[in-house]
């Protein structure tokens, strides 16, 4: 499973690594944007599992980086995870295309709980199992699978 | 927002509340620190605070203004630590800032969306700037215009909170 974490404030990246490390997530399926921008180009060359976007970030809006990111047909779930708390922004991000919503000051504990909610459980990966995936998608790239 | 006077008995309360509860909550919730108010009080300008600030703009249909948090810098260091888990010997000067700029980002977010229920109104924030520096100034911020100083205490430090909103 890959994630990706979009948000200006590397604080903020590194918190929600965390979260996600915490429930099994390898780190090196961990993809970080700085910016709207970013979030968007990462979004088309992976598959993410969760996406996670601030909402003001520079280049790019985060509720912009989600209308292109549906305009281009991608599924994945997105949380917004923002300080922007009013009624009129929730609605307004759902209708965008986000999947959730979670208001910044947020704990450990509310983070995780809304990682499970959308997605269930992580499950174990070792890093051989993350190696074995990366081949198989690389070798798929290619239009061949080679392994043994 | 109403306008911040240089009268105490003017300060508007609405903000010192909003403004007390979300520095109280961010620094609890995301870095399991307690933060106790120890003053308020309304000043003729900014006046520079602690080793390091972040500022962040914010504007709306009746005016704008700006919020600067700052500290000193073995707080920081002791929250950034908290905030990402690490030990504070283990915190970079990217991190202070960072931590710094995503705290008043917080701050008044929540203080924003809090004014904007009360007011009908809507405010928007700009990204945040730090600066660093013993006595640092800032120097594009609201002038001839009075600021919100609030004064918190936490771990045997303090660290200020200053606003100043100017109707148009």
């Amino acid at each position: 499973m890959k994630f990706l974490i979009a948000d200006d404030a590397g604080v903020m990246r590194k918190i929600i690594s965390r979260a996600l490390i915490e429930l099994n997530a390898l780190p090196e399926n961990i993809v970080e944007a700085e910016n709207g921008k970013q979030a968007v180009e990462e979004a088309h060359k992976h598959s993410f599992s969760l996406i996670f976007m601030d909402w003001n970030m520079p280049e790019m809006l985060g509720i912009d980086a989600v209308a292109a990111i549906r305009a281009a047909g991608i599924k994945s779930p997105i949380l917004m995870v923002t300080t922007e708390g009013e009624k009129a922004n929730v609605v307004r991000a759902i209708q965008t295309g986000a999947t959730n919503y979670l208001v910044k000051p947020f704990s450990p504990d509310d983070i995780k709980e809304k990682i499970t909610q959308l997605i269930g459980p992580i499950p174990v990966q070792t890093p051989q199992d993350a190696a074995l995936a990366k081949a198989q998608a690389l070798d798929l790239e290619r239009g061949k699978v080679t392994l043994e | 927002m109403t306008p911040i006077t240089n009268s105490k008995a003017q300060i508007d309360a609405s903000l010192v509340n909003a403004v007390v509860s979300a520095t109280t909550n961010v620094l609890r919730t995301m870095a399991s620190t307690e933060a106790v108010l120890k003053e308020v009080k309304a000043e003729k300008d900014y006046r520079p605070y602690g080793d390091i600030s972040a500022v962040i703009g914010i504007s709306g249909d009746n005016g704008e203004g700006m919020f600067a948090l700052s500290f000193p810098l073995e707080l920081v260091n002791l929250i950034a630590s908290r905030l990402l888990g690490v030990s504070p010997d283990k915190i970079s000067s990217e991190d202070r800032c960072d931590a710094v700029g995503e705290l008043v980002n917080m701050i008044s977010g929540s203080t924003k969306s809090d004014l904007s229920q009360q007011n009908n109104t809507i405010y928007k924030l700009s990204l945040p700037t730090v600066i660093q520096g013993r006595d640092h100034e800032i120097s594009s911020r609201p002038k001839n215009n009075p600021y919100l100083v609030v004064i918190f205490e936490s771990e045997g430090k303090t660290f200020g909170l200053q606003v100043s909103f100017k109707t148009y």
